[in-house]
């Protein structure tokens, strides 16, 4: 009989706990059905949201919040699809590229198409940015949106004045030094467009790319700070600035609701965008192509259109913004005065109709180069 | 008792040669070794093929191409402005707190005596807070009507308008890398016998040539890796520009991290990284050259 001596035993004991860490990753790497990672906007990775399907379904749910959509996409691009079962971008990208590029995967038409019944009225079924180009794919579910132009104090510069004037505020040689811009490169490219008085949605000319690199340059160097919203909101508060480039209810609801109602998201009367000035974001969370798609993607995607989630998420930390949902009666009623204040509700529905959607630039890389060499030129 | 190093030299010389058998050392080295080229090279392998990939691609080891390095060449690509924003200003950084950090580090060795720890300990406080964090509060000390302007106006005068400026982006950075630059320099001079200091004074040298002729030379390889770590750490900022300095000026990281955000270029990214990583190495390694670590760290 062999004898256990204290050498084999810590062999043993070492052996084992070497293989420890890979007893379970076999059935981990099959069954995702525990598991559910979400790539996102901020506030689906808020724990008032996400806590309570932890919950209730017992499961481990990563959310990483980022805030830009190009970088989203780009990790689906390198490889990450294995990763993610769920993305939530803004409205052009699920039809554009994500679908046409197999990152993502159609859902369920009869277990969604209902959910769009309850929703505000120009979000009904079909609704363009959730359908493939060919209208037969349900790619993603709308929830949050809003107009997104720029910001002022009204104390400083009157709403009507600046509504008026639109984006021809920034040709002002006056307000130099007055205004902070929002780092948002992919909205400052529309914006520069649209100060330049061109469509920022069609193919340009080089004229049109002359006039747009002129228009950067000057609202650049014309700018006191370039920051992130907390920055720009900062600003705003303590008067470093009167009003900022880029911005709107998104941005600057944090600031509202924390009583500064003299702080208002602007969408201009007019602008080269097919007569309109402003350009509006409705997002759309579509389930990834993920080879082990987690079936949780699509439980929590229903989880979300129920009234008080929906609520929840229209509120989470970081940004307050309207939800698709609000045209829901039992959630619109869940929302405060001070909530609805806040996220400017009361003019929500003149502001969009004066906004076209946001939609991809096609020659965006080469404005953005334009763009960073102002931005460069500024030091 | 034998050892057991000694029983395993026995038993190679018994067995027959075997090529490709590791020794004990590099056996034990091997879960090291296999963590650093899996956390450390690989990723740095990863971005130099970028580098070369197709621009605008996710090509990586599946193609070959000088397309990102001729942008960046480009003669009407102003990216050399950032390049020459952030050595400058790294540099600036460098040179500036080994002036700054001279006198803490001598106090910390000459002066404060049993109170040095504690004085220490001050120092690397902040470091236990984020820099973002750090940031901010400096901000929120600078704006109109805040910490400073809102206190000089209650006696009637008004802070001075230094936020988002290249000025502050320079301070943030002699700020956040201080202790950088204190504590190897205080181990440089801690290295300087007092003996030899008390032996130049009784031969007659004045306070500045005790300095200069036995001080500072000693006290050399301490400083110069303040300076290089400092450097490197400075030359890659990017906080200070954006939180500090409102973006006044473009440091080449923050174009860096627009070539892989915004741009959707990660070779691009990866090109400019691999140039920032090849300028600073190099300068590194001429400081480098000019150190002997075994003294620094040994006094063999």
């Amino acid at each position: 009989m062999t004898m256990m001596t204290r050498r084999n035993a810590l062999k043993l004991m070492g052996a084992t706990a070497a293989a420890a860490p890979f007893a379970g990753a076999l059935p981990a790497l099959a069954a995702r059905d525990k598991e559910l990672n979400i790539l996102c906007w901020e506030g689906y990775n808020s724990a008032q949201v996400l806590d309570p399907f932890r919950s209730a379904r017992g499961a481990t749910v990563k959310a990483e919040s980022l805030t830009n959509d190009p970088t989203m996409i780009n990790r689906l691009r390198a490889g990450e699809t294995k990763v993610w079962d769920l993305i939530n971008v803004n409205n052009p990208w699920a039809r554009k590229a994500m679908y046409p590029e197999g990152l993502i995967r159609p859902l369920a038409k009869d277990e969604f198409e209902p959910f769009f019944a309850t929703m505000a009225p120009e979000f009904k079924a079909p609704y363009r940015w959730a359908m493939s180009d060919d209208g037969k794919d349900l790619l993603g579910m709308p929830q949050r949106y809003g107009p997104y132009s720029f910001v002022v104090n009204t104390d400083k510069i009157s709403l009507k004045t600046a509504e008026e004037q639109g984006w021809d505020l920034f040709n002002d040689p006056a307000v130099k030094g007055k205004y902070g811009i929002l780092e948002s490169d992919d909205w400052n490219v529309f914006d520069v467009f649209l100060v330049a008085g061109i469509n920022p949605f069609k193919a340009h000319s080089d004229a049109d790319m002359e006039k747009f690199a002129a228009a950067a340059r000057m609202i650049f160097s014309g700018a006191k700070l370039v920051g992130d919203i907390a920055a720009m909101n900062q600003a705003l508060v303590s008067g470093e600035i009167d009003f900022h480039f880029t911005g709107g209810v998104y941005s600057v609801s944090p600031a509202r609701a924390d009583g500064h109602p003299n702080l208002r998201a602007v969408t201009p009367l007019k602008g080269p965008i097919d007569g309109k000035g402003g350009v509006a974001w409705i997002e759309i969370t579509s389930t990834v192509n993920n080879p082990a798609l987690s079936p949780l993607a699509v439980d929590f995607l229903k989880y979300v259109q129920d009234p008080k989630v929906a609520h929840t998420v229209a509120f989470a930390e970081g940004t307050f913004n309207p939800v698709a949902q609000m045209g829901n009666k039992a959630c619109f009623d869940l929302f405060t005065k001070e909530e609805l204040d806040a996220i400017q509700y009361d003019t929500l529905e003149a502001d969009m109709a004066r906004c076209a959607e946001y939609d991809i630039v096609p020659d965006y890389d080469k404005a953005l180069e334009l763009m960073t060499a102002a931005k460069r030129a500024k030091g | 008792m034998r050892s057991s190093a000694a029983a395993g030299t026995e038993a190679s010389a018994a067995a027959p040669r075997k090529p490709f058998r590791l020794s004990r050392g590099a056996l034990a080295a091997l879960p090291v070794g296999v963590t650093l080229a899996l956390g450390f090279l690989a990723p740095l392998a990863t971005v130099a093929a970028y580098a070369f990939a197709t621009p605008k691609t996710f090509d990586v080891f599946r193609s070959f191409t000088f397309a990102n390095f001729a942008a960046v060449f480009d003669p009407s690509n102003t990216v050399w402005t950032s390049f020459v924003w952030s050595i400058g200003l790294a540099a600036a950084t460098a040179a500036l707190l080994a002036v700054i950090a001279y006198p803490i580090a001598w106090g910390l060795t000459r002066v404060f005596g049993r109170y040095a720890g504690f004085v220490s300990v001050l120092f690397v406080f902040p470091l236990f807070v984020s820099e973002n964090v750090r940031l901010y509060g400096w901000t929120l000390f600078f704006l109109k009507n805040g910490v400073l302007d809102g206190t000089l106006k209650l006696i009637g005068l008004s802070g001075p308008e230094v936020l988002y400026t290249p000025g502050m982006i320079l301070f943030g950075m002699l700020y956040v890398y201080l202790p950088f630059m204190l504590f190897p320099m205080t181990l440089g001079l801690a290295m300087v016998p007092r003996d030899l200091v008390e032996a130049a004074r009784d031969l007659g040298a004045s306070r500045l040539m005790i300095w200069r002729e036995v001080e500072l030379p000693l006290a050399m390889p301490g400083i110069l890796i303040g300076l290089l770590l400092t450097f490197v750490l400075a030359v890659g900022a990017v906080a200070e520009s954006k939180v500090l300095g409102g973006q006044s000026v473009i440091v080449i990281t923050h174009d860096i991290e627009i070539a892989f955000t915004f741009a959707q270029n990660w070779p691009l990214g990866s090109a400019l990284a691999l140039l920032l990583t090849a300028i600073v190495s190099a300068l590194s390694l001429v400081a480098l050259s000019k150190l002997d670590l075994d003294r620094i760290l040994g006094r063999r």
